[in-house]
């Protein structure tokens, strides 16, 4: 596309205000204590024996954490988007629930139903715990990222198949290797997210690379050694994902047919799939929730209300930030992974993909020793900052699951109207957007609901005297009764669900639209 | 069309949000759990009309919070003024330049082993480290007298501790090095090593343990203590070696931040905090001891006069937290 | 929508479906390759009952038949060799790559083995496609408008491809057009179809001479 065009304009705007807003101050900190707080050879000194060893052992437990949630997404996005088992709608909203809940908190809710029924959490406190727990938590991203690839399959290349073997085959030989490219971004994804995860570990005692990272800030107030430790994790994160591009990029199979996207589901015998839905609906949701409730109904309903009394005032303000923080989101997302898609080059990519590897404390002491001048003031000390906050946290995923949409466009799409003379951003606007809705609305779902959620750089940026809403849970719950705090977990649980639910509905007639006019 | 209005509306909001008369404000930061501190500071809203904007804290091992945040912010302030459980942190605070003296009128009749001798911070309203235990479990005359019986086979499997990288813990293990010694208080953590001690991840966690019957006892604040009580628990709790080196007496803090934004605002909410009032309140609410004389508590609250007190500097607990931070990390991670 | 429609298709022969688009005969292609089941009535494949009332009885991969759909469907993650084999090793047969490459050879195709679809041109995919589904030697070959995207003289070169197939291979052969210059061109046997109705069955002497009202204001264009 020309230079002047407005498409371009556009792309360069969001890039640079990315670079400049999220990236920039990042890059300050890291290179301020790399450089300026002791010389590189010293501070490149705490790489010891030690902390390798931790590292692998965080590597090893993202790498499982990251293989099962990928696995059991897979299976359950595939049954849910290409087979006709009943109840589908219910189980792609139940399946999502953990993603809509603190992992810390579905901690503790594993902890006390271990509790309940054997008397004792040994067996949950342990390297295995803390797998199966974010296992439960990441499966659901998993579920989004291949459901919505496997339901773009081109029907014929499946069918082509059929004519040759049977289900299972083709599942397995065409299916799945055709959806590799939603399959390496769920993995990789899910290994980023776990690698950095650390109030799991940290409640259930488990000694992890990101562990360390928060005892230095935690106990030893020691920002320097803190931030060195984590660009182990950063630089872990962009080799991961360096490799994974290398790899796409040269596959050859990322074409699809001309005829466009129709989705083809099968008829199967709903016995061993109903089994497994509701055997993993009931690991990963069902046992967590029904220890939070026991908990929050233990002494009547007087905690549930009080809960709904301490968080009615974060509504308003969390809700309104998470709404405007996924809109920013997504339009970066989109943006970044059309960009790439165009070939400007992958450097907004990988600007997405650094802020994302930075643990979320180090992004919040970022952006307050970049921002904390009096002259941006008006940046500091309003919304924006905790919106900016959001916007690097989780713009890559948008990115990702917007890019992978737009990859199984057919190429001739574009390329038919541009012959017609129709201008790139009437394209966009006409063609490739109503074409990838699904996944617009999928980023946009996600973005808002990690937001919504979002603990760790918030803390540290929001304005004195805001209240939001996991802020509130967590500073009400370091004095509060078991359950106080579960009550107030179901209470976020709920509005989060009803705004989703509320989402699809305005969301549904666009969808429809878009399944309508790719059915051939 | 939309769209930029869209924009231009967004951009005014963020820059109103941003913008905000601040002549009748005061910022607070406080460690205190937010379900104490913030009726305190809307009292003080209520009866001064001044504005007051708080940031409150988890517990530490959930998320790295207010402290973190007064240190990054150290070159521009946006705190006024730091409201601690206790003075370890706010003596952190001191030794890295962030606070400035401030001597409050109110805070005249408190001793001056609670306060900061160049004023740098006050203390008020005190915890004590407790050892609470399940009356199921372990019956009164069961019951140890000093934190170190807490090594007796006895109790072996049945002790909890919070994790002594964090929070009040680790004060009270700073201040049993400073008052016993280092190869006293060093023998006294390796015997509960292998005692089979069970280190919880904060002191909630460890009166959770105790009320659910997990340990038969543990370490832990008065205000959890209290807090359990409440909840109906069957509790006790008691204040150690009483016929030896005393309890640990743990003050709130409050401090000035250098060049805070409103420190006029600032002084006037010290006050505020260090007076009778707040105090008798705190009593209440959390089972908080009074410094000052004088001051009316509900019968349960027990009062320091009552209790054989740590001998102990705050700066010196401070100066030796540092020291042992590194063997304490040790301690704690050695499965 | 197909109604109450009953077509026979003579063994060994070429039949062609021609109509307009949206006339049904893609549907009737898919419904005896087993990809669509009849609502009602039932679809018979050598006297073998394989699809009756809403329910397919066989399967598509044991009806032996071969489909080649208008875009091909050619896997883009396999090579050309690998789109070939796949069939053969899924059935477990023996001497794979000798059988591929006598394919290929058969059809020129020796050098473009190890391309990728994406790397070949519109007439190299279309003989793929045809050798794909011939190497399993299907007694019914299915085709659904396989020379929509090719030029005037690739047309013809693989129109006596085709035209050669039935007896080179011994098949049953139901192409699907709009061009009635093709059908004329190889079929046996013509089955014009509107709006899901048969107009007419004739050799192509019978349609072109035919009286049919519709048939012959199709044939004008």
């Amino acid at each position: 596309m020309g230079r002047g065009s407005i498409g371009y304009r556009i792309y360069t705007i969001t890039y640079l205000s990315y670079a400049l807003l999220i990236v920039l101050p990042i890059a300050w900190t890291l290179l301020s204590v790399f450089f300026t707080e002791g010389s590189l050879n010293d501070n490149l000194g705490f790489l010891d024996k030690k902390i390798l060893l931790l590292l692998g052992k965080s590597a090893l437990l993202a790498f499982l954490v990251a293989l099962f949630s990928t696995l059991l997404g897979t299976m359950t996005g595939f049954l849910l988007n290409k087979t006709n088992v009943v109840f589908r709608g219910f189980f792609k909203v139940s399946l999502l629930i953990p993603l809509f809940i603190s992992p810390y908190i579905l901690s503790v809710a594993w902890k006390d139903f271990f509790f309940l029924v054997f008397g004792n959490s040994g067996f949950i406190s342990s390297f295995f715990g803390v797998g199966l727990v974010l296992t439960t938590i990441y499966t659901p991203l998993s579920m989004i990222i291949t459901g919505s690839a496997l339901s773009n399959i081109n029907k014929q290349l499946e069918e082509s198949g059929f004519m040759i073997t049977n289900f299972r085959r083709v599942s397995l030989k065409i299916t799945l290797p055709l959806i590799k490219p939603a399959l390496i971004s769920s993995f990789v994804l899910i290994f980023i997210f776990s690698i950095s995860e650390f109030s799991v570990p940290a409640f259930f005692g488990v000694k992890v690379f990101t562990t360390e990272i928060f005892t230095q800030f935690s106990a030893f107030y020691n920002h320097s050694m803190a931030i060195l430790q984590s660009s182990l994790l950063i630089l872990i994160c962009i080799l991961l994902l360096f490799t994974e591009g290398k790899y796409l990029a040269e596959a050859p199979f990322l074409s699809v047919g001309s005829k466009g996207t129709s989705n083809k589901t099968y008829n199967i015998k709903n016995g061993f799939s109903l089994l497994f839905l509701s055997g993993w609906l009931s690991i990963s949701v069902a046992l967590p929730f029904i220890t939070l409730f026991i908990q929050s109904f233990k002494g009547g309903t007087d905690k549930i209300i009080q809960a709904v009394g301490l968080l009615k005032p974060t509504f308003a303000n969390s809700i309104g930030l998470a709404f405007t923080g996924a809109l920013i989101i997504t339009f970066i997302g989109f943006v970044a992974a059309y960009g790439t898609r165009t070939k400007k080059g992958t450097s907004f990519d990988w600007l997405l993909l650094v802020v994302f590897a930075i643990p979320s404390t180090i992004f919040g002491i970022s952006l307050i020793k970049f921002y904390n001048h009096p002259f941006l003031d008006v940046i500091y000390s309003g919304y924006a900052i905790i919106l900016i906050g959001y916007a690097g946290k989780f713009s890559f995923i948008a990115a990702r699951l917007i890019g992978n949409a737009m990859k199984q466009l057919p190429d001739s799409l574009g390329e038919a109207a541009q012959i017609e003379g129709i201008s790139e951003i009437n394209r966009l606007r006409k063609i490739t957007i109503p074409l990838i809705i699904p996944s617009l609305f999928a980023a946009f779902i996600i973005s808002f609901i990690f937001s919504l959620g979002e603990l760790g750089t918030t803390i540290m940026v929001y304005p004195p005297g805001t209240e939001i809403m996991p802020i509130k849970v967590f500073t009400i719950m370091a004095n509060a009764p078991q359950s106080l705090t579960s009550s107030m977990t179901l209470i976020v649980f709920s509005v989060t669900l009803l705004i989703i639910i509320g989402f699809y509905f305005l969301a549904k007639p666009l969808v429809k639209d878009h399944n309508s006019y790719v059915q051939n | 069309m939309k769209i930029r209005i869209l924009l231009i509306a967004l951009l005014i909001t963020l820059i109103v949000t941003g913008c905000s008369d601040n002549s009748s404000e005061v910022i607070v930061y406080t460690s205190v759990d937010q379900v104490f501190s913030e009726p305190v500071l809307k009292e003080f809203e209520k009866e001064t009309g001044i504005t007051v904007k708080a940031v409150y804290d988890t517990e530490e091992t959930k998320s790295t919070g207010v402290l973190n945040r007064l240190i990054a912010e150290k070159d521009n302030p946006q705190c006024d003024v730091f409201w601690s459980g206790d003075p370890l942190r706010t003596v952190l605070l001191k030794n890295k330049g962030i606070t400035t003296p401030y001597e409050s009128p109110a805070a005249r009749d408190i001793a001056p082993v609670f306060k900061d001798h160049g004023y740098h911070w006050t203390g008020f309203s005190a915890r004590a480290r407790v050892l609470i235990y399940n009356k199921d479990l372990l019956s009164q005359s069961d019951v140890p007298g000093s934190v170190f019986d807490l090594t007796e086979e006895k109790y072996r499997g049945n002790v909890a501790i919070a994790n002594p990288l964090f929070g009040t813990t680790t004060f009270h293990i700073a201040a049993l090095f400073t008052v016993s010694g280092d190869a006293r208080a060093k023998q006294f953590l390796d015997d509960l090593k292998s005692n089979n001690v069970v280190i919880a991840t904060s002191n909630g966690d460890v009166k959770k343990r105790v009320v659910q019957g997990e340990v038969a006892c543990g370490l832990t604040d008065t205000d959890d203590a209290f807090e359990a009580i409440k909840e109906g628990a069957n509790i006790g709790f008691v204040f150690l070696d009483q016929k030896g080196i005393g309890n640990l007496i743990m003050p709130n803090t409050v401090c000035l931040i250098k060049d805070a934004p409103h420190s006029g605002n600032g002084k006037k909410l010290m006050d505020y905090l260090l007076s009778k009032q707040t105090e008798a309140r705190l009593a209440e609410s959390c089972a908080q001891m009074p410094l000052h004389k004088g001051v009316e508590v509900p019968e349960n609250i027990p009062s320091l006069d009552s209790i054989v007190p740590m001998n102990i500097d705050y700066d010196k607990t401070a100066l030796k937290l540092e020291a042992i931070q590194n063997y304490l990390k040790e301690w704690a991670e050695d499965q | 929508m197909l109604h109450k429609l009953t077509l026979a298709i003579e063994a060994n022969k070429l039949t062609c479906l021609l109509g307009s688009s949206g006339c049904g005969k893609t549907t009737i292609l898919r419904l005896i390759a087993g990809l669509e089941v009849p609502q009602r009535g039932q679809i018979e494949i050598a006297n073998k009952i394989v699809s009756e009332n809403g329910k397919i009885l066989v399967p598509p991969h044991l009806r032996n038949t071969g489909f080649i759909f208008q875009d091909l469907a050619l896997w883009p993650h396999f090579t050309v060799y690998k789109n070939i084999a796949f069939g053969l090793s899924e059935r477990g047969e023996e001497k794979v790559k000798e059988t591929v490459f006598d394919m290929l050879d058969f059809f020129g195709l020796q050098e473009q083995a190890e391309k990728y679809p994406h790397q070949l041109s519109g007439g190299q995919k279309q003989l793929v496609a045809i050798a794909r589904s011939l190497v399993l030697k299907p007694e019914i070959l299915l085709m659904d408008e396989p020379l929509a995207n090719l030029d005037v003289k690739l047309k013809h070169k693989i129109l006596e491809h085709i035209k050669n197939l039935n007896k080179n291979f011994d098949l049953t052969l139901v192409y699907v057009t709009h061009d009635h210059k093709e059908a004329f061109a190889i079929a046996d046997k013509i089955v014009v179809l509107s709006e899901g109705k048969i107009e007419k069955t004739g050799t192509v002497e019978q349609i072109k001479k035919s009286e049919n009202a519709y048939v012959s204001y199709f044939l004008e264009y």
